[in-house]
């Protein structure tokens, strides 16, 4: 079997905003890049792209999705080598370990820009299993990735910026959508808008949804959440209700309505995994979106030789991580050849994370939402855990997320606790309002073949 | 495979037949596994570990893992496995 080795200036894990804008840099500079993506086509999740072949024409867009365009532009013209359907399962500084096609690669570089992005972050509630029932973002690749009509009635539920998005992609696909609900108050929104206020692209962007949702008759209902799922071996009927400011629904509040299909996103969780595994210091941060890396202005990391941007680096849009994305190339390649990071794109990167920090405060996390599951609910869904199971096994165990994980198998499956953990610790200690452990990760990272493992080349 | 299943000009694709648990399903190239049985109307793609009850996509980006079905033997994600002409493919079960 031939060494599968490669060798490279600057190793980039994800291809989205941030990935794409650190590579761009870094090949302008001459270095060599090597950028690992799990995706089939570069953009990420957010710019994601229709198959070879596939116009997609009739998908609407943000004017955000502009920028997105360039950046793919630059990236494809790039010298950058784009290694698709790559999963990184192993890492230690200037080495990354992935799967591409069922083989194992060793990726040697001195130098590891972390951009994995993020992923939505899901609370249980009745029914939420059921086939037909998926994430917020699932709706959206479905839409602009592969052009696929994701039913004829949908809900779209849950919180945060996502759910804009996500009704709107429904919309171009021509999906009725019977109702759009989100559980952060109007008022703590219009609290938020002082400070989204001096930029400029991010209120067009929000009157561009505005439009959207006008023109189809759709009005995001603001204080609602989904309660409950119901059907038989498929979704086909979905409930919501008011809730009051700490996300419990009111009693007597509830409407049914009939769906073929539901998108619930309750925001999103940094992918840190990596990171943690590399040893960088992570810090908890609710309104990012939960345990963050740490960097510095110039995006370095606590561990030499790494650098994050974007994402993972705490929730804020493509926006800011592109900006975050560029300063990370610029800081590698001063690395590589000396030279500073322009004041300009370190200005630009502190300007989009302050806006969309203050976009974010319109959805802090609302505890209540934690109560919405009910004893014979599964929490963990690989390994099948009821939240009566999980909240024995932390009575009798204690709350800490291993500490459920040994009582109950909560978090064991192979999505190792992605799903679950960034709300199991709050439901299983009845406490909405818990800050949870840093993530236990483990080699592999991510489930991969065991021939993956052994074949794996040496470091 | 149903027109109002895809939206217009995202399918104009060569097209590619693989079979699901037995059932030929028609798909464009590029699809994943997931996305292609979705347009066919198939939604629960593996039974859950113990109670065995029917679960389908729910990430579509290769996280949860709940999407898991057998291809030639080998347990993978159907939301990150692109379909290939010819591919036999099984409901897949624990994870």
């Amino acid at each position: 079997m031939s060494e599968r080795v490669l060798t490279a200036d600057v190793g980039i894990v994800g291809a989205g905003p941030a990935g794409m804008a650190a590579a761009n840099v870094c090949a302008l500079a001459g270095l060599s890049v090597v950028v690992l993506d799990e995706g089939h086509r570069a953009g990420g999740q957010i710019f994601r792209q229709l198959p070879p072949g596939a116009s997609g024409t009739a998908i609407a867009e943000p004017p955000s999705h502009h920028h997105g365009h360039e950046l793919l532009t630059t990236f494809s013209h790039s010298q950058v080598a784009l290694r698709s359907g790559a999963t990184v399962w192993d890492a230690k500084p200037g080495r990354l370990w992935f799967e591409q096609d069922g083989a194992s690669w060793l990726l040697r570089c001195e130098r590891i820009v972390l951009a994995p992005g993020a992923y939505d972050r899901c609370i249980p509630f009745p029914g939420w299993t059921l086939p037909g029932v998926l994430t917020a973002g699932a709706l959206q690749v479905m839409v602009r990735g592969f052009g696929v009509v994701p039913g004829k009635r949908a809900l779209v539920a849950g919180s945060g910026p996502l759910l804009l998005p996500t009704v709107t992609a429904l919309l171009s696909a021509g999906v009725e959508v019977v109702g759009a609900v989100e559980a952060s108050s109007r008022w703590r929104a219009l609290r938020a808008l002082p400070g989204v206020l001096g930029n400029g692209a991010r209120l067009r962007e929000a009157f561009w949804y505005a439009r959207q949702l006008l023109r189809a008759g759709v009005k995001l209902q603001w204080g609602w959440t989904i309660v409950r799922c119901e059907g038989d071996g498929r979704v086909q009927r979905a409930t919501i209700a008011r809730v009051d400011g700490e996300g419990r629904p009111r009693p007597g509040s509830e409407r049914t309505l009939e769906v073929d299909v539901v998108g619930a996103g309750f925001g999103l969780v940094p992918s840190i995994e990596l990171g943690l595994h590399l040893g960088c210091t992570s810090r908890w941060n609710a309104a990012r979106g939960g345990h963050c890396l740490v960097v510095d202005r110039e995006q370095r990391t606590s561990v030499a030789g790494v650098w994050a941007a974007g994402e993972a680096c705490g929730i804020g849009g493509a926006e800011v991580a592109a900006a975050e994305g560029k300063v990370a190339g610029h800081a590698v390649v001063a690395s590589a050849r000396g030279g500073h990071v322009p004041l300009l794109a370190l200005a630009k990167a502190a300007r989009e994370r302050r806006s969309s920090d203050a976009m974010l405060g319109a959805f802090a996390p609302l505890p209540g939402l934690h109560e919405l599951a009910r004893p014979d609910t599964i929490v963990c869904r690989c390994e099948d855990v009821t939240l009566a199971v999980a909240q024995q096994a932390a009575a009798l165990h204690g709350p800490s997320a291993r500490a459920i994980k040994v009582g109950c198998r909560a978090g064991m499956g192979p999505c190792q606790a992605r799903i679950c953990g960034p709300s199991l610790q709050a439901l299983a200690s009845r406490d909405g309002a818990r800050a949870m452990d840093v993530p236990v990760v483990q080699v592999p990272l991510k489930a991969v073949r065991a021939s993956t493992i052994l074949e794996a080349p040496a470091g | 495979m149903s027109n109002d299943a895809r939206v217009p000009g995202t399918g104009d694709r060569p097209v590619v037949e693989f079979t699901f648990a037995g059932r030929t399903v028609s798909a464009f190239a590029g699809d994943t596994i997931a996305m292609a049985l979705w347009a066919a109307g198939e939604r629960a793609l593996r039974a859950s570990s113990a109670a065995g009850a029917p679960r389908g996509v729910l990430c579509n980006m290769g996280i949860c893992y709940e999407c898991l079905v057998v291809v030639e033997g080998k347990t993978v994600r159907a939301c990150t496995t692109i379909v290939e002409p010819g591919m036999n493919v099984q409901r897949g079960g624990k994870p």
